[in-house]
């Protein structure tokens, strides 16, 4: 095995055959190698970056007004109410899905008020204390009366509960509760569209 | 050097790996051939890079690998591109290490002491080859599912163990969500990283061969930095190459459907030879085309280094390597002029890519549900009708028109295209077009029976009735052949009428004077009886369609005089279903022309 050959058989006249001894040409020959070897290996990087960063780019879904309940079955005290919507999924269409809830409570005969059930601390689900008579959320224990208004002065809530607009539609004789639902961005103190 | 240059060289020695570098030789051979390697890595980083970010989008199960990969290709900014380039970066990676083989063999730089960094060449082709076909499937589109499904089937000819070898394989005695999750493993996770670890095990091997031959004797040269530029210069070539391809784009097709085998499925570039190859043998010999012949080849590969010690040896193996690949252009030549020359391969690419559009505005109309893009399909009228048709109803009725005449072997029953129109009911009433049947050697696509020619009521009552008595009916009646194209008008009008309307009277009256109704052979509207021929309440109509395909043995249909045609769905009895409610009414509805149809975009 340990014949080997001096020189190749064929040549071929693509590169010439002198032993490359060029100081004049080495400029050049770094300048070939660093820019267009960095150009090649950063194109595909790039078109990765695109897909990846695509997310930034998408919206959510825009607010819209979901019947939820009769007004007759509403209460003084807060009732959760699911909400159900077409959902999407990235490339799925979830049709008619609970895509969140509702509290809902009378505040006079024919009106009502709407809080969203997401707390504007990070995002648990606000509970009712009925022996309490107000909202808690269970994660970090932010306290918050009939209306949403934070309890403590120190909450590690940044706002109040989100309230909803909601309006009302009669259709044969019974009223019924529609409410904008929307998520609101999550952490801080003024109410953002999410 | 700064401070913390200097920091980080003393605990990793960075400085002297990059002089290493810098001032690394190879005895000069060719620049072409010692920059391949280059442009191999180069590919890889390209699939990696490319790879990962399609692996964020894509989800590997029979309901969301198609409409993921959908999603990325059509609502991910750059998605489309981003596949492109990672199929294409895989094709050139496979030309360009086959490529470098033969360059190696032409360049007599396999031989000692060579021998190891040919052979990993030859197993970073295998590799890829694997890398490739196991990424085919994960589109789980028509054409990657059933190429993928014969595949794997040829493992069933390896006596033995075939059968547990395709398990393995597909991960399960059918294909389904382990034969993505199986192959989207191999694709991504253990092909990719064999082929990271042979393609670094070859660059040793270089190395240590270009050290070896310095040793013996021969005059290094640096690789810095001319050799780095013309490296540099040949991976933008080949970026180059993937870019003109990726700009072509890579199809998606449409999702797989596993009761519809796509008859055009055909083998990439680099397995079309084979393909053809494997056509010249019987189904008991497919072993040696398929296993035995590559696997010699293969082998042959791998003895090289031996055989080319001596010139005598070279000179065989490049006479077996181009031999082969001009075995293999030919071959490929002749099975794609072959399907180009073939209607009927044409056709099912056609059909293909039609399903593949149609898929694409079902899901712009409708969103795709969970149960995935397929669902949407076959709920389809358009695309399940002539299905439907062709499989329950062609081998009796034709539907001779529209883009896509069906036409049956031996037509018996009406021809249902344009069912119920103004024209084919005046063709209908006409007794010549009626009892029309030509004989069975004079059957073209125009001399056909059209209506009941070929059924036993070509001598029935209303063939009596328009012999008979339709001449004196039109002499009684006042303006009689206007009155009859009235009639004729308002029977095609129950097609589109609304459920539960109610003509006017005259029309009602022009039933009776026609006797339709009179003679107690039909039913209108409560005038006349069931029992002994049609109702013509909403005749044509969605709901008058679905009734007589469900059962038409039926008395509102044809009752006991039925001819021969089935009850595809008969009410009440769900074990004699042939077709479910659903299907019935997707057949229904194609042959009304009632389907989705996207609003024509505006100029």
């Amino acid at each position: 095995m340990a014949e080997s050959s001096p020189t190749p058989p064929i040549a071929c006249g693509l590169c010439g055959g002198a032993p490359p001894e060029e100081p004049r040409r080495g400029f050049l020959a770094r300048l070939v190698a660093l820019g267009l070897g960095a150009a090649a290996y950063l194109t595909p990087v790039v078109a990765g970056l695109a897909a990846f960063l695509n997310p930034l780019r998408q919206k959510s879904q825009a607010g819209q007004f979901v019947r939820l309940a009769s007004l007759e079955t509403l209460d003084t005290t807060p009732r959760k109410v699911a909400v159900i919507m077409d959902r999407t999924d990235a490339w799925n269409l979830y049709p008619k899905q609970p895509v969140g809830a509702v509290w809902l409570r009378k505040v006079g005969p024919k009106e009502v008020k709407a809080l969203h059930v997401v707390c504007p601390h990070a995002g648990c689900f606000i509970d009712y204390d009925a022996a309490a008579g107000q909202f808690v959320c269970p994660c970090h224990l932010a306290h918050f009366d009939l209306d949403g208004k934070r309890l403590e002065a120190n909450s590690s809530s940044p706002r109040d509960m989100d309230a909803l607009e909601v309006d009302y539609e009669t259709q044969g004789g019974t009223t019924y509760v529609r409410v904008k639902f929307q998520n609101f961005r999550i952490g801080t103190a003024e109410k953002i569209e999410a | 050097m700064n401070s913390w240059m200097a920091w980080l060289n003393e605990r990793t020695g960075i400085a002297a790996w990059w002089q290493a570098c810098r001032q690394r030789t190879a005895p000069l051979r060719c620049r072409t051939l010692a920059s391949w390697p280059s442009v191999i890595l180069f590919l890889f980083f390209l699939e990696a890079v490319t790879g990962l970010v399609l692996w964020m989008y894509y989800s590997p199960s029979a309901q969301t690998a198609w409409e993921s990969v959908y999603y990325l290709q059509y609502e991910v900014l750059g998605g489309g591109l981003l596949r492109a380039l990672h199929y294409h970066g895989g094709q050139v990676l496979l030309a360009v290490l086959g490529i470098y083989v033969l360059h190696m063999l032409f360049r007599w730089a396999y031989r000692a002491p060579r021998e190891v960094v040919f052979w990993l060449a030859v197993l970073l082709v295998l590799v890829t080859l694997g890398v490739l076909l196991t990424g085919d499937l994960l589109a789980w589109s028509q054409r990657g599912y059933w190429s993928t499904n014969v595949r794997t089937n040829f493992l069933l000819l390896i006596p033995g163990i075939g059968e547990p070898l395709r398990r393995l394989a597909i991960g399960g005695p059918e294909m389904g969500h382990l034969t993505l999750t199986r192959f989207f493993a191999l694709h991504a996770g253990l092909l990719s990283a064999v082929f990271a670890g042979l393609l670094w095990l070859h660059a040793k091997a270089l190395r240590r061969a270009d050290a070896a031959e310095e040793a013996a004797g021969r005059p290094g040269y640096p690789l810095w930095p001319v050799q780095t530029a013309v490296n540099a210069l040949a991976c933008a070539v080949a970026l180059g190459v993937v870019l003109v391809l990726a700009a072509t784009g890579v199809e998606l097709g449409s999702p797989r459907d596993p009761i519809d085998a796509y008859a055009a499925a055909r083998p990439d570039w680099y397995f079309i030879g084979v393909y053809q190859f494997a056509n010249y043998f019987p189904g008991s010999l497919k072993i040696i085309p398929i296993f035995v012949v590559p696997g010699a080849i293969v082998l042959l590969y791998l003895a090289m280094p031996f055989i080319g010690r001596t010139l005598a040896g070279h000179v065989f193996n490049l006479l077996a390597a181009f031999g082969l690949l001009a075995a293999a252009a030919v071959l490929s030549w002749i099975a794609l002029a072959h399907d180009r020359d073939n209607a009927a391969h044409q056709a099912s690419l056609r059909a293909e890519a039609e399903t593949a559009q149609r898929v694409r505005q079902l899901i712009q109309a409708k969103g795709i549900p969970p149960t995935g893009a397929l669902a949407l399909l076959w709920d389809d009228p358009k695309t399940q009708g002539p299905k439907l048709f062709k499989q329950h109803c062609a081998s009796c009725h034709d539907y001779n028109g529209g883009p896509a005449p069906i036409l049956s072997e031996k037509p018996s029953a009406p021809d249902l295209y344009g069912l119920a129109s103004v024209p084919w009911l005046t063709g209908f009433l006409d007794r010549k077009q009626l009892t029309f049947n030509p004989p069975a050697e004079e059957l073209s696509p125009t001399n056909r029976p059209k209506y009941f020619g070929n059924t036993k009521f070509r001598d029935g009552k209303m063939a009596a009735f328009l012999r008979d008595d339709l001449p004196e009916v039109l002499k009684d009646i006042d303006d009689g052949p206007a009155q009859f194209k009235k009639l004729i008008e308002a029977l095609a009008a129950e097609a589109s009428a609304k459920p539960g309307h109610k003509p006017p009277e005259d029309v009602l009256a022009l039933f009776e004077d026609f006797t339709c109704t009179s003679s107690g052979c039909h039913h209108f509207h409560g005038q006349g009886q069931l029992g002994t021929a049609p109702d013509l309440t909403g005749y044509g109509s969605r709901e008058w369609l679905i009734g007589i395909i469900s059962d038409p043995a039926h008395k509102r249909f044809y009752g006991a005089r039925n001819d021969r045609m089935p009850s595809y769905a008969p009410a009440g009895q769900p074990d004699q279903h042939i077709l479910t409610p659903r299907q019935v009414e997707m057949l229904a509805d194609w042959l009304r022309g009632q389907w989705y149809e996207p609003a024509a975009v505006a100029e």
